[in-house]
């Protein structure tokens, strides 16, 4: 469960990137976050796993504080940020290994996991190399897998589908509806319509900083009543605005 | 075709630096006039070093008459620094930078690309040469009462002068590196052929260097007013043009040499680009930096250990550090290298003044307690120091990827304490080193030695978690070549101020108690103070610490 309360962020002062933004993403929800460039969804992500502080409001993950305790908070997801240029210079398995030992995997299901994750996603045969060798995809992948690693109950992710191919996607989404089906979180920004439209139980639409909608893609017909695609109502929506 | 280069030179030069001040400061208008101020401020710290120096210099060669060989030794001194310095950068940016997956698809010949390139390093060295030349020279006209006339051509000569050992560096790197694709670990190949080309600019430099004359004619030298200056005179090629057209009594030959000086450069810089544009497409410009790909499959038996946070960190910060070829050569080699290097050529200088005898340095210090070996043995070794950019750069060099210190679970402290470990290991191998070279030269009593070990090790201790809070406040996330890291880093100006402080204090204290207190006490009460130093940053590192993170995003 994420809960994001009263949030506000300006990188310069006077000009709010974020302002008062509240969003609560129940457990076993799959949630989709939307807006047009430069609207504030990495910013967003970026104060939820606590890489930015808010400037005012408070984030709550599974009732951890981020700003009072990171560490709890922090234990509570996995994050996957919009490069996936980790680590460029590690191997896959040493970056695979690095983040288990940090999030302290333990070792009787390491092989497993790593094995597992890893053939699924067809980058088995690549951990030997270094990552910076990886295509942009593979790269996309490696991340993934070292998020899945450690099993979190709240995934976040910043645009997780550029690059993946075809099949890679299919099954990341396959793993999405899987995780919340046993009554977890997902957090995820796209550019994708159809993704959304197709994965997410509900969607957030921002907008300059603002969150000019939340609710089910049903919701959002009936709010405007029209039986228009997503697309058209996305423009809509994200024009409006001004 | 000339607008074309002299824009694309702007387009890198600036891209380079965009990240000298940072952009992102919310507040940045106060912070960063106060950071000009404290910048000026530091400027003026190395200038007043480098003039206290300058002067005491040219005064002593005054009193002998040899005050030309002031000149000589710093033309030859910006001759050497530019030369291994543009070695480094020339590599970096001719083929390593990022921003050559942008320009090499424009339609631009090689040659506009060289020349920008070539361009942009010169620029670079120019900071080096404005702080080891333009004071130098200027106290050196103040002592000797030049005219108006000497401080033009002084300012000429610190133009052109430079540009020839720019052009040989990078010529190397360009003949080198045109055999790059021959090989299939660029990484490797890049430092070996880092060391390659240092290794060839050493040697024949003191092939150069090497006067062929009888010790008669040296005394001969030595005598007569200003004859010392002819013994470095043919050490770099257009050395002997700079040092005439600064000093020759006649104006007419001043001004022959000026413009002799221009012509050899322009020359050179004629027929550098001719070679350079046919040599640089031909190395393998653009796809250097790819990753090593291992056609193995990981071993299945050890590849899935695991480990404390403790070691997984630290082991990860060393891999990233040895396995970048950019980082291992600018903040590993010089911990090992420096000490041997610099001492190694002291060593052999000062023997060669001797005809070769080799001095019993073991024989001048009679007391083998001596504060003032304590002293200069420290003061080395923080010389050295001021090299070691581990630290200094430990947030920067990991860029974008910084931000995974800020989502993990593990507290920021200790975070920071891996952090410096890379930096407090480094550092402690110096010492060692230097520490055993010393023993080896001046046979120092074992246990003192130890206790300057203790000392100096820290030293490096203190410098570890002092210069990390200096990356801490202002690190450079955004770069497009580890280049930008640790060399356009207006932060690293840090560990030389540090040096330079300590250095100024431990000689203050060392004159002050020389005389009063036993050397081991001396000693004992260094190492204490940096201990206790070293405890105080550490906690406030540890109380500021969500402030000093913030800058990471
Ligand atoms: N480091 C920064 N410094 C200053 N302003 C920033 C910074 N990062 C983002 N911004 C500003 O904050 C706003 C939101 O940016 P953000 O990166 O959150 O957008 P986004 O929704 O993720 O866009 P995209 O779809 O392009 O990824 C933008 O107006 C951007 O200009
Ligand atoms: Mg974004």
């Amino acid at each position: 469960m994420i809960k994001i309360e009263n949030v506000s962020k300006s990188y310069v002062k006077g000009k709010k990137s974020i302002d008062d933004l509240n969003l609560e993403i129940k457990n076993g929800e799959i949630f989709g976050f939307l807006g047009p460039n430069g609207a504030g969804k990495t910013t967003t992500i970026k104060m939820i796993t606590g890489i930015l502080n808010p400037d005012e409001g408070d984030i709550l993950i599974d009732d951890k504080s981020i700003t009072k305790q990171p560490l709890e908070a922090k234990k509570q997801f996995g994050f996957v940020p919009d490069s996936p240029d980790m680590f460029l210079k590690l191997k896959g398995i040493e970056y695979l290994n690095f983040l288990a030992d940090i999030y302290e995997v333990p070792n009787d299901v390491r092989k497993e996991k790593i094995e597992g994750l890893t053939k699924k996603f067809e980058i088995y045969d690549d951990l030997n190399s270094e990552i910076q060798s990886y295509s942009h995809g593979m790269r996309q992948k490696i991340v993934i897998c070292g998020v899945l690693l450690n099993n979190p109950k709240n995934w976040i992710l910043d645009e997780p589908m550029t690059g993946l191919d075809p099949k890679s996607s299919h099954d990341l989404k396959e793993m999405m509806r899987e995780h919340c089906k046993n009554g977890n979180t997902v957090f995820f920004s796209t550019h994708v319509l159809e993704v959304a439209e197709k994965l997410c139980d509900r969607v957030g639409i921002i907008n300059k900083g603002k969150l000019v909608f939340v609710g089910t893609f049903e919701e959002m017909q009936n709010k405007f009543k029209e039986n228009k695609s997503l697309e058209d109502l996305f423009l809509e929506i994200t024009e409006n605005e001004e | 075709m000339k607008s074309k280069v002299l824009v694309l030179s702007k387009v890198i030069l600036k891209n380079s630096f965009q990240n000298m001040e940072t952009a992102k400061d919310v507040n940045s208008n106060k912070k960063s006039k106060s950071m000009i101020i404290l910048y000026i401020f530091i400027f003026l710290y190395l200038a007043g070093i480098v003039g206290v120096f300058s002067n005491s210099l040219v005064s002593e060669l005054l009193k002998i008459h040899q005050e030309k060989m002031f000149l000589g030794i710093i033309l030859l001194a910006i001759a050497g620094f530019v030369l291994i310095q543009s070695i480094f950068s020339a590599i970096n940016l001719l083929y390593y930078s990022k921003d050559n997956e942008y320009i090499l698809p424009l339609p631009l010949k090689p040659s506009q690309i060289v020349i920008a390139k070539t361009n942009v390093l010169l620029v670079t060295e120019y900071f080096i040469v404005a702080i080891i030349g333009l004071i130098p020279l200027t106290i050196y006209g103040i002592l000797t009462y030049a005219n108006i006339l000497y401080y033009i051509e002084m300012l000429i000569v610190l133009l052109v002068f430079p540009i020839v050992p720019v052009l040989i560096s990078s010529l190397l790197v360009l003949i080198v590196m045109s055999f790059a694709k021959f090989t299939k670990n660029r990484n490797r190949f890049q430092l070996i052929a880092t060391i390659l080309i240092l290794v060839i600019v050493f040697v024949a430099s003191f092939a150069m260097g090497n006067t062929d004359s009888s010790p008669e004619e040296l005394v001969q030298m030595v005598m007569k007013a200003n004859g010392m200056v002819e013994l470095v005179k043919n050490a770099f090629p257009t050395l002997g043009m700079a040092i005439e057209s600064l000093t020759n009594i006649n104006i007419g030959i001043q001004l022959l040499n000026i413009m002799l000086l221009i012509a050899t450069t322009a020359i050179i810089y004629a027929l550098y680009v001719l070679v350079g544009q046919k040599l640089y497409l031909k190395g393998a410009v653009g796809n250097l930096s790819s990753g090593k790909k291992n056609k193995k499959k990981i071993d299945e038996k050890k590849a899935f250990k695991n480990s404390t946070i403790f070691k997984t960190y630290i082991g990860k910060e060393f891999k990233i550090l040895l396995r970048n070829p950019i980082f291992f050569m600018q903040c590993v080699l010089p911990a090992i290298i420096f000490p041997i290097l610099i001492i190694g050529m002291t060593i052999l200088g000062i023997n060669e003044e001797n005809n070769g005898q080799t001095i019993d340095f073991a024989s001048m210090f009679i007391n083998k307690t001596s504060i003032y070996i304590g002293v200069g043995i420290l003061c080395v070794i923080q010389f050295f120091l001021m090299f070691i950019y581990i630290s200094a750069t430990a947030i920067s060099r990991d860029g974008q990827n910084a931000i995974f210190m800020k989502y993990i679970p593990v507290k920021y402290i200790k975070q920071i304490d891996y952090k410096v470990m890379p930096n407090i290991i480094m550092t402690s191998i110096m010492s060692i080193i230097t520490v055993i070279i010393a023993e080896i030269l001046i046979k120092v009593d074992i246990l003192y030695l130890l206790l300057i070990l203790i000392t100096s090790i820290i030293m490096g201790v203190f410098q570890s978690y002092i210069l990390i809070i200096v990356d801490l406040k202002k690190p450079k996330l955004e770069w497009n070549s580890e280049y930008a890291v640790v060399k356009q880093n207006m932060n690293l100006i840090w560990p030389a101020v540090i040096g330079l402080v300590s250095i100024t204090l431990l000689i203050i204290l060392g004159i002050v108690f020389g005389n009063i207190l036993n050397s081991f006490i001396f000693t004992g009460i260094i190492a204490f103070v940096y201990l206790l130093v070293t405890i105080i940053t550490r906690n406030y590192i540890n109380n500021n610490i969500n402030k000093l993170m913030e800058k990471i995003y």
